[in-house]
């Protein structure tokens, strides 16, 4: 019998995260590297700048590996991220 | 080889048929080779991020629908000619060094994995550690959010430097297409903050990183089991034998990179012809 893998699920509040390139602190602490984080906005011919608010976004790239630490919940100084696990 | 990159751009008259040391796949020519109804790209629109764009969706529905995410996987991996992936290969320092002396120019830049794993920024010289290849490093101006850091133009000694030095630190070099067979780059990658790595690795998408022309094998007469092999591993084939007390590397899991080999002190593990071993002849 097999049963359908289970994944945490990784909730980001984009209005609290704002400037995630620059404070990065999620993304250097995961053990897994769970997180991704891309340009929203990009002007040709200019570079993003990483301290300008909304420009960059975080996103969960490969949820299943999170092993719910929760280290990068309580490494954000927005508190801007909640794990929940099913 | 399986793929298309031996069958179709390869020739027998260059490095042994070896595709990427065909001077024609680091041409200008190839550089401009555009598809009909093509539009001049801008930001988002190049192969690299369409390719990642599509790996994004397909590995979305792992979550979503498991059994379509197994499909869409093997239906991606069986695709030849004009497969909509990058394509990336494993190469060992040797060949990464022969790559420098056909292209023209190299460049050091920022990786681009990193920035978007680790958000780690890179900004000069002693901070980049990608390597853009070919005529379409000369326009790196236009698109300063790809290239963030700025590039560094290398002479064919200094890319080769460049290259060693992160071969030292125990980086995989990973050649890489932009758009057909044109070579655009070589990247020097490890687990996880390599995405094509880790794609292959963790999902099996096996396009954006093959495996390369070697294969690596221990020479028990010569191995002392001091260890240092183990740690330069980015693909877990490397293990230490505590019986033996030597080490010991899976020959199925090993990507023929060849950090093991230029690390060994006493030239204990030597790089095999990939297609000298019959089960690994058609494993790329």
């Amino acid at each position: 019998m097999t049963t359908a893998p289970v994944y945490p699920v990784i909730e980001i509040d984009h209005t609290k995260c704002t400037t995630p390139f620059d404070c990065k602190k999620c993304l250097q602490i995961c053990p897994q590297a769970v997180f991704g984080v891309h340009a929203v906005k990009v002007d040709r011919g200019v570079e993003t700048n990483p301290k300008e608010p909304g420009v960059y976004q975080l996103a969960v790239r490969y949820r299943d590996k999170c092993t719910v630490c929760n280290d990068c919940v309580n490494v954000c100084p927005t508190n801007a991220l909640k794990i929940t696990y099913p | 080889m399986t793929f298309w990159v031996d069958e179709a751009y390869g020739d027998p008259n260059y490095g042994n048929g070896k595709w990427f040391l065909n001077p024609k796949n680091h041409s200008r020519q190839m550089y401009k080779i555009r598809k009909p109804g093509y539009k001049p790209a801008a930001y988002g629109s190049d192969p690299e991020s369409q390719s990642g764009r599509t790996i994004n969706e397909i590995l979305e529905t792992r979550y979503t629908d498991p059994e379509k995410f197994k499909t869409l996987i093997a239906e991606a991996n069986a695709m030849k000619g004009d497969s909509p992936f990058q394509i990336g290969q494993v190469i060992t320092l040797e060949e990464a060094h022969q790559v420098c002396e056909l292209t023209y120019p190299v460049t050091a830049m920022s990786c681009i994995c990193r920035i978007h794993t680790r958000a780690q920024e890179e900004r000069n010289e002693h901070e980049y550690s990608c390597t853009g290849l070919g005529v379409g490093m000369l326009k790196w101006e236009r698109w300063p959010e790809r290239y963030k850091g700025g590039v560094k133009f290398l002479t064919v000694q200094q890319a080769k430097d460049w290259l060693t030095k992160w071969d030292k630190k125990g980086m995989v070099h990973i050649l890489m297409t932009f758009g057909g067979s044109y070579v655009g780059g070589i990247c020097n990658c490890d687990y996880p903050d390599c995405g094509a790595i880790r794609n292959r690795i963790d999902y099996g998408v096996e396009t954006g990183c093959l495996k390369s022309h070697y294969v690596a094998k221990v020479n028990y007469d010569l191995c002392n089991g001091c260890g240092i092999c183990v740690q330069r591993c980015q693909f877990g084939a490397i293990k230490f034998e505590v019986t033996r007390d030597k080490t010991n590397i899976d020959m199925l899991r090993c990507y023929g990179c060849g950090l093991c080999h230029t690390a060994c002190p006493r030239q204990a593990i030597e790089l095999v012809e990939r297609e000298s071993i019959p089960a690994l002849r058609e494993v790329w």
